[in-house]
């Protein structure tokens, strides 16, 4: 029971750390171009993707984890400029686009890559005694660079001036503008920093799971539930929902079967938007 | 001759005077000088019948993809070699196909299109379960006959069965019935299933499971939907005094569960088994060295050294009609795997329409009982066009027999073949009759 517990918190912590990059990039590119980006998930494996290819040139996973999310940032560029720009302030056409983005992202990867998984090699292969099971070192060090990533995206939006401009925009687009706020510059590299975010949890994922074109789509709609009750907007909110729901699920599963504690979690977002509609930490 | 604009006519240009009855003339016997230069080697001429036309639906997008390409790849192997050969009963064969995207409902539609629209004569494929069981009640109400190829829930030969739908290739029960004593004599006796949370996974445990219990085993179901990522919930509840792991997922998933129970160190104290289906069409350089010692039930041995003797000129001009590999890679791509154990079906199967067509002298779909029947009864010897090896039909629940094989994984991760199952072996009672519905 204990090693079961221990086993279980600790695998939801490390779950949720990595949902929570993916809702972060989500809920960012919502809270400033109000998009909502049904191409996320697709981004996500496209991160996975890339990565592959660059370990199978170079055989450096690290290397693959600088350079995939640089890779698809690159696309996010492309899409903002070239697409998203254009029909900006009509939501229901953004999700519409996007969803098309998703669709055309999944079958070149399809037609390029395959239709076949393939396995990342875990680049840290240790594992360590936890109770009576065991629980790979790999584990941890994904859950590490995860909590890193978020700090570093926290002094970034609290300590440059890019991210000052970046919250005034989320607060008030117009006086953003008066002020000389190059607000299209925002909101382009806003959109680039979400892809990038998608990108690196898809390579972080990617040892653990396998990389294949359809990955992106059960995330999604996990990373669409932490956005909703975390609060649309508030990026505190998707990290603390992300940990909090990989929890109820892990722990649930010890004593009901794990498809049934999907329940529990879905019962704890019903529970938060009945109490709470705009999300925990939503205004 | 000068036209109006002062352009030069064509006579002028080419020097010539040519005219009209010059021109038919030239093009006359052109037209007989191919004709006659094509006549040895066309085998359907002007006036012959119309082609029979196979509609086939597989999986191309969305999922199991990998199962979509090579049985699409084996059947246009088969039809090119059918007309290379005269065809069926001297009628060219065209194939027309569509996708599923592993969608019933979208599935469906494309198989009332290749009825009413196309107007195909005979169905086959899909790999997927509830693809091939929400087409059911088309085949039975058009009366098409569908082949299906390389679904795997029991249930489409037993309690779902109808008259219209036959199977030639293994299912989930007669892999039971191959795979259960061998694991339950050489792995353990304490068994943990944890499958996905669908019709193919509930199948396998069941079938595997009520086989050991009732030899004495002890045996522990775990159900994970197919689209599971992190396996460590489920594999945390494995009973620690499991000794064979049998698990049955399609695609990332089953590859997932493999690398994820290595990762937890459950390896080292368990056997770990599964069906093939979890990873055919998977290069064993995908799967990993987390396989290393994993046992996997086949029905056709993916490497040509592996298969039997008396099978090899076969098997060796299969995989070159195919473009297969001795080792089960694309011809022109070596990354990519071949589902070598379930896309046979969709190279034998055109040719068991053709032994049909000609058994039951069928011309058009009024005699679409009586292809049916000529179908399910037929017995095909191991050949060219069955390089799996012989395959019996039975008529009661028109499903097929062949055999099967136990391969290991070697520490250089190579599948060696450790069993030869005969088909013999495999006969269970037909759950259902389906003779007195046609």
């Amino acid at each position: 029971m204990a090693s079961n517990l221990a086993v279980a918190v600790l695998n939801g912590i490390v779950w949720g750390l990595i949902m929570a990059l993916i809702a972060l990039g989500l809920n960012l590119i919502f809270g400033l171009l109000h998009i909502i980006n049904m191409a996320h998930g697709a981004l996500y494996m496209l991160g996975a993707v890339f990565s592959w290819y660059v370990i199978e040139l170079t055989g450096n996973y690290w290397l693959a984890l600088v350079a995939a999310p640089l890779g698809v940032g690159l696309i996010g560029l492309a899409l903002e400029r070239g697409l998203l720009r254009t029909i900006e302030d009509q939501p229901l056409v953004t999700i519409i686009c996007t969803f098309g983005i998703m669709l055309v992202l999944q079958q070149l990867v399809l037609t390029y890559f395959g239709g076949t998984a393939r396995r990342i090699a875990l680049p840290i292969p240790g594992r360590f005694p936890l109770f009576d099971l065991q629980y790979p070192v790999m584990r941890i060090v994904i859950a590490a660079i995860s909590v890193s990533v978020m700090g570093g995206l926290w002094i970034f939006l609290n300590r440059t001036r890019y991210g000052l401009w970046i919250r005034a925009v989320v607060q008030d687009r117009e006086m953003a503008v008066a002020l000389g706020i190059p607000v299209h510059k925002v909101y382009m590299w806003t959109f680039v920093l979400g892809s990038v975010l998608a990108a690196f949890s898809g390579v972080l994922a990617a040892p653990i799971v396998s990389v294949d074109f359809m990955m992106g789509r059960e995330i999604l709609i996990m990373a669409f539930i932490i956005v909703i009750v975390g609060g649309m907007g508030s990026l505190w909110g998707s990290v603390v929902t992300a940990v909090v729901i990989s929890l109820i699920h892990g722990v649930g599963s010890i004593f009901v079967v794990p498809s049934t504690a999907t329940v529990f979690s879905l019962g704890f977002m019903i529970l938060v938007l009945l109490v709470r509609p705009q999300g925990l930490f939503g205004e | 001759m000068k036209e109006g604009n002062g352009k030069k006519s064509v006579h002028e240009v080419m020097g010539t005077e040519f005219s009209r009855r010059d021109f038919l003339r030239a093009t006359a016997v052109g037209a007989a000088g191919l004709a006659v230069g094509s006549l040895p080697f066309a085998p359907f001429t002007y006036g012959a019948e119309q082609p029979i036309r196979i509609g086939m639906i597989q999986e191309n997008t969305v999922g199991a993809t990998a199962y979509g390409y090579w049985l699409t790849k084996a059947a246009r192997a088969a039809v090119a070699k059918l007309n290379a050969e005269g065809g069926i009963a001297g009628r060219k064969v065209e194939l027309v196909e569509y996708d599923t995207k592993v969608n019933p409902a979208w599935a469906s539609s494309m198989f009332k299109k290749l009825i009413l629209e196309d107007k195909v004569d005979f169905t086959m494929g899909s790999v997927h379960s509830g693809v091939q069981m929400a087409v059911f009640p088309l085949a039975e109400q058009y009366k098409m006959p569908y082949i299906g190829g390389g679904a795997m829930a029991a249930g489409l030969t037993g309690k779902d069965a109808i008259a219209y739908y036959t199977r030639i290739h293994t299912h989930a029960r007669m892999q039971a019935a191959a795979g259960w004593k061998w694991g339950f004599d050489n792995l353990g006796k304490n068994w943990t299933f944890l499958v996905a949370d669908y019709a193919w996974g509930h199948s396998l445990a069941e079938e595997f499971g009520s086989r050991i219990k009732a030899a004495g085993g002890k045996t522990q179901t775990i159900l994970a939907p197919q689209n599971t990522s992190d396996f460590v919930p489920y594999l945390q509840k494995v009973d620690p005094a499991t000794k064979v792991l049998f698990t049955a997922f399609l695609g990332a998933p089953a590859l997932g569960v493999m690398r994820q129970t290595v990762e937890l160190g459950l390896h080292k104290r368990l056997q770990r088994y599964t069906v093939i289906c979890c990873t055919d069409g998977v290069g064993q350089e995908t799967v990993g060295k987390e396989s290393a010692g994993a046992h996997y039930l086949s029905y056709y041995p993916r490497y040509a050294s592996q298969v039997p003797k008396e099978l090899h000129a076969f098997d060796k001009a299969y995989r070159k009609a195919i473009g297969m590999t001795d080792d089960a890679k694309d011809a022109s791509d070596p990354k990519n795997t071949a589902t070598v154990s379930h896309m046979w079906t969709m190279w034998t199967t055109p040719y068991m329409i053709k032994l049909a067509v000609e058994k039951s002298g069928w011309k058009d779909s009024k005699k679409n009982a009586d292809f049916m029947k000529a179908f399910n009864t037929l017995k095909v010897k191991a050949g060219p066009w069955a390089p799996q090896g012989d395959l019996v039909m039975r008529e009661n629940d028109h499903q097929g027999f062949h055999d099967h094989y136990l391969e290991e994984v070697q520490p250089n991760l190579s599948l060696k073949v450790i069993a030869r199952v005969p088909k013999e072996k495999l006969m269970y009672d037909a759950p259902v009759d389906l003779r007195s519905k046609l």
